[in-house]
């Protein structure tokens, strides 16, 4: 099963041409095929056009999770709201086997995302993996199911590129919530 | 306008009572509820990048009386050094040198710390200062790769002396292996004006051979954990700082040190001999004691001692806890040189008792011999010069430089009837030891001489060959191969009432 | 089907590299130096396939050529640093300072990644890894021999600037060579090793940094040996490249020997 994936990773690989207009630093330029909370498919190049507002989580993880969701709300509700409506909010999942597709849909009801910019989504084991390394979010599973990872907020451009991090969960981080107002103040 | 004129009325009347800095630092601190001690505002003037010295040269004062930007930039290379004659160790560095380069910037200041990991190296690095307050002391903000460089910035807060080290996994190898170095943090006022200032740091080694074993040698784990170091060097290497590398000074001149030790594991009972610190900044700390022998420096820390030279001659930097300075090498010298003083000091210079030869060219005859032996053509000239040197600062200590001994306490090897007995029962008492009463000479003798454990063949028979045909003694030749089966047989028990 | 095509695309575009050897490795439960959860548990290898040795400048060059995004001078800045392939004379040549026959370096973990899928294969887990790398000649876990401690440290103490060795040094246990003394190597989970990069605050309460366990605790820290090479991993970003960085591949386990 898993040479087909692989050799289809390179059919894919060779059959995308690095699009001429994404840039060189875009993380774009890896092709990724994900699925939404309503199992709908789409590739991470997709998203490009609006700036991302992206991290990793996994919904059975009991502390540090839902507050990578509750600071993406406040980082959200603390733009300008001009701004507020150009950027969309992406999260993957680390865990595609227990994260399904209908799980996800349950945490989007649970708490309550607005549906205009938010999706939650996941990949395959693989494409976690290298998700997480275009992103710099280090995880790693453990024994009893549970998943220790680093949390990191990242700021894609419309293009691709990451133009800011930050590691601050809990509270919103005001050098990153000035640098996402720059980025959608641009033209 | 009235507001500048009662600040101004106020420092003035503060600064007649206190030194400067201080006061400046109480008045911000009265003035701004907020204010964080040491921090006197953002940095002015133009960015400045700090020149860093190799050992055992200290940069220039920073001659600033207001807070910078200071940009350091500091490169981490691996590279294989001497550590002993005709002994080599991969010593990871800070800036090529074992201790690193000196930083020396001052409190107040902004430093932006650029490390940068050679792109030859095998291992990431990154970097501790202590005098940075932060996590991990900048240890978190600096873990870089080789081929790679990293950026943070600190605010120098504490005045002081502070080490810095490498921090990365296993931290104890890092640091065993040469990553430390000293940053000074200047006080505002600046540190009162000195004719010498010198840098000097220890730390110990562990290598898988014995001291003094040739060859490169690696790195020995157990031995670091069990603290039981082959090497206490100053400044990286043995004779670093000892004849044509050694310290200079004059008479009439104050000289201050930094003196830092990196560890990883010993404490430092520092002592410069024939001389006294007029002043000590124990543990680098701000107050300054006085008049002080011996100095304690822990692992990972550092003071500084300043004293006042008179005579010249060769002052020898120790680490009192003396085995460590004759038989691992914890041995520095500071030459002074000038006019004799009488009136202070008359005798005979320190140098002709301790070190002659240390003081003068290092163990060149030592490495001539160890070529020959290699290529198997050592003469037994060779092997006598080469013993000469090795019996100045190990045998002479108690036997003399001139092999008389000292009366009723260590027996003579001047013309020896013990040596003229049995020449080659020398070789066993240099190996095993000799406790108990002895007869030379026609005087008894009842003592102890510690097995002499520390010696390889090689140069217990160059020891033995240089004594042999010395100061009327029979003469002949001893050669490593007998030592060798002398070493391998048991020792033969102390004979009682010889 | 699709392997089919691939293997003739590689073997007539560049006619001349061999298909390398992967060697069965049985597996079994382990103890790592990183723990599978907070309470130091074994961990379980599954078996796998290993490359013998890791992959050279020629099979790099090889598959350059057939997979040409991948080349120096168009790979997109996001999968390899400007020091990618640095040393080899062109983008499409090797040389001196780059031999056939060496361990290619300077690649990053896209790369390395891109590579073994196109041999139907995976970089290995660090799990892996270092279940192989415990064996020597004669025992699968010769980890607390000190002479196989004191072979590892002692390439750490060797300078760089020599060349790098060919690769097919001796061969362990299992018949892979080179995992100690040649190169590092990546593994697929390089950035889940979670040592803080301050390596003193292991116990560090700070949660909020790591979900789940908090950072995981190494086991066994005098094998100092291990330790650097996790060290080594973890300062590293994907896209990132060292001279002394290479790589070999992984396949599941064989199950029609």
């Amino acid at each position: 099963m898993s040479r087909y994936l692989a050799a289809l990773f390179v059919l894919a690989f060779a059959a995308t041409l690095p699009a001429a207009e994404l840039p060189g630093d875009s993380i774009y330029q890896m092709p990724l095929a994900l699925v939404d909370q309503d199992g709908r498919g789409f590739q991470l190049a997709d998203r490009a056009e609006r700036p991302q507002l992206v991290s990793m989580f996994y919904t059975s993880c009991p502390y540090v999770c839902p507050l990578i969701i509750d600071t993406l709300k406040k980082t959200q509700a603390e733009l300008a709201p001009a701004a507020r409506a150009k950027v969309d909010v992406l999260l993957v999942s680390f865990d595609p086997a227990r994260d399904t597709p209908a799980r996800l849909k349950q945490v989007y009801a649970e708490r309550k995302l607005d549906s205009a910019s938010w999706t939650l989504a996941r990949t395959d084991e693989r494409s976690v993996r290298q998700l997480a390394a275009l992103l710099g979010i280090q995880y790693r599973a453990l024994a009893g199911g549970d998943i220790s990872h680093s949390s990191v907020l990242v700021l894609l451009d419309a293009h691709g590129r990451v133009l800011a991090r930050t590691e601050r969960i809990g509270a919103t981080d005001p050098d990153f919530v000035a640098a996402v107002n720059q980025a959608l103040a641009a033209p | 306008m009235n507001m500048r004129l009662s600040v101004l009325m106020a420092t003035v009347l503060l600064a007649a009572i206190q030194p400067a800095a201080a006061a400046a630092d109480t008045l911000a601190a009265a003035a701004n509820p907020g204010y964080v001690h040491g921090d006197f505002g953002p940095p002015r003037g133009d960015p400045i990048h700090a020149v860093l010295t190799s050992p055992p040269n200290v940069p220039a004062p920073t001659f600033r009386n207001y807070p910078a930007k200071v940009i350091v930039e500091l490169e981490v290379i691996e590279k294989e050094l001497p550590i002993s004659e005709g002994v080599t160790y991969m010593f990871w560095t800070f800036g090529g040198t074992v201790p690193g380069s000196f930083i020396r910037v001052r409190q107040g200041d902004t430093v932006e710390f650029h490390l940068k990991n050679n792109p030859n190296n095998k291992m990431p690095h990154n970097i501790d200062l202590h005098g940075v307050t932060g996590p991990g002391g900048g240890a978190a903000s600096s873990f870089t790769a080789p081929g790679h460089e990293s950026q943070f910035t600190f605010k120098a807060l504490n005045q002081g002396i502070y080490v810095y080290h490498c921090a990365t996994a296993p931290v104890g190898m890092h640091v065993a292996n040469g990553m430390y170095g000293l940053i000074l943090i200047e006080p505002p006022e600046g540190l009162p004006s000195v004719d010498r200032e010198y840098y000097v740091m220890q730390g110990d080694f562990y290598t898988t051979g014995k001291y003094r074993e040739k060859g490169l040698q690696p790195f020995d784990m157990e031995k670091a954990i069990d603290e039981k170091p082959t090497y206490v060097l100053f400044n990286g290497a043995e004779g670093a700082l000892t004849g044509d590398k050694a310290l200079a000074a004059k008479t009439n001149q104050t000289v201050r040190l930094f003196i830092g030790n990196g560890g990883p594991n010993l404490v430092s009972s520092f002592h410069v001999i024939g001389e006294i610190f007029d002043r000590v900044q124990q543990e680098g700390g701000t107050h300054v004691q006085e008049n002080v022998q011996t100095t304690l420096i822990p692992a990972g820390g550092a003071s500084i001692v300043e004293f006042h030279t008179e005579i010249p001659g060769s002052y020898v930097l120790v680490d009192h806890s003396i085995f460590r300075a004759f038989n691992k090498g914890a041995l520095a010298i500071l030459k002074v040189d000038g006019e004799p003083n009488k009136a202070i000091y008359s005798g005979k210079e320190v140098d002709s008792v301790y070190l002659a030869e240390r003081a003068g060219a290092n163990l060149a005859a030592v490495t001539q011999a160890t070529k020959a032996a290699a290529a198997g053509k050592l003469t037994k000239d060779e092997q006598i010069k080469a013993g000469q040197q090795l019996f100045a600062g190990t045998c002479s200590v108690c036997h003399q430089a001139n092999g008389e001994g000292l009366a009723n306490v260590f027996p003579p090897l001047a013309k020896s009837s013990l040596i003229a007995e049995d020449p080659k029962r020398t070789i066993q008492i240099l190996l095993h030891g000799l406790t108990g009463k002895v007869s030379v000479n026609g005087k008894d003798y009842n003592s102890v001489m510690p097995p002499m454990s520390q010696l390889n063949d090689d140069e217990v028979a160059n020891i033995l060959t240089f004594v042999l045909n010395s100061w009327g003694n029979p003469g002949g030749r001893v050669e490593a191969d007998e030592v060798a089966k002398v070493r391998a047989a048991p020792a033969v028990a102390p004979a009682a009432g010889h | 089907m699709p392997m089919r095509v691939l293997a003739l695309a590689a073997v007539l575009g560049t006619g001349a590299v061999p298909a390398a050897e992967y060697v069965p490795l049985a597996g079994g439960t382990f103890a790592s130096v990183l723990p599978a959860d907070a309470n130091a548990a074994d961990v379980a290898v599954a078996p796998f396939r290993l490359r013998s040795q890791p992959v050279t400048n020629a099979e790099f060059l090889a598959f350059v050529t057939t997979h040409p995004q991948w080349r120096r001078d168009r790979i997109a800045r996001v999968f390899a640093q400007a020091s990618y392939l640095q040393h080899w004379p062109s983008a499409t040549q090797l040389g001196t300072s780059a031999l056939a026959p060496q361990p290619v370096t300077q690649v990053s973990w896209f790369a390395a990644q891109a590579f073994c899928a196109s041999e139907q294969a995976r970089l290995p887990t660090w799990n892996e890894w270092e279940f192989a790398a415990a064996a020597d000649g004669t025992h699968v876990d010769a980890r607390s021999d000190p002479v196989w401690r004191e072979q590892i440290l002692s390439w750490y103490a060797r300078p760089s600037d020599q060349p790098l060795a060919a690769v097919g040094g001796a061969a362990n246990l299992y018949g892979v060579r080179d995992l100690h003394g040649l190169v590092w190597e990546w593994v697929d989970d390089f950035n889940a090793l979670l040592v803080a990069a301050d390596s003193r605050d292991q116990n560090d309460p700070d949660r909020l940094k790591f979900c789940g366990a908090g950072a995981l605790n190494l086991r066994d820290r005098e094998n100092y040996a291990v330790l650097m090479r996790v060290a080594l991993l973890s300062s590293l970003q994907a896209s990132d490249t060292t001279l002394n960085l290479g790589f070999r591949c992984a396949k599941p386990a064989d199950l029609n020997p």
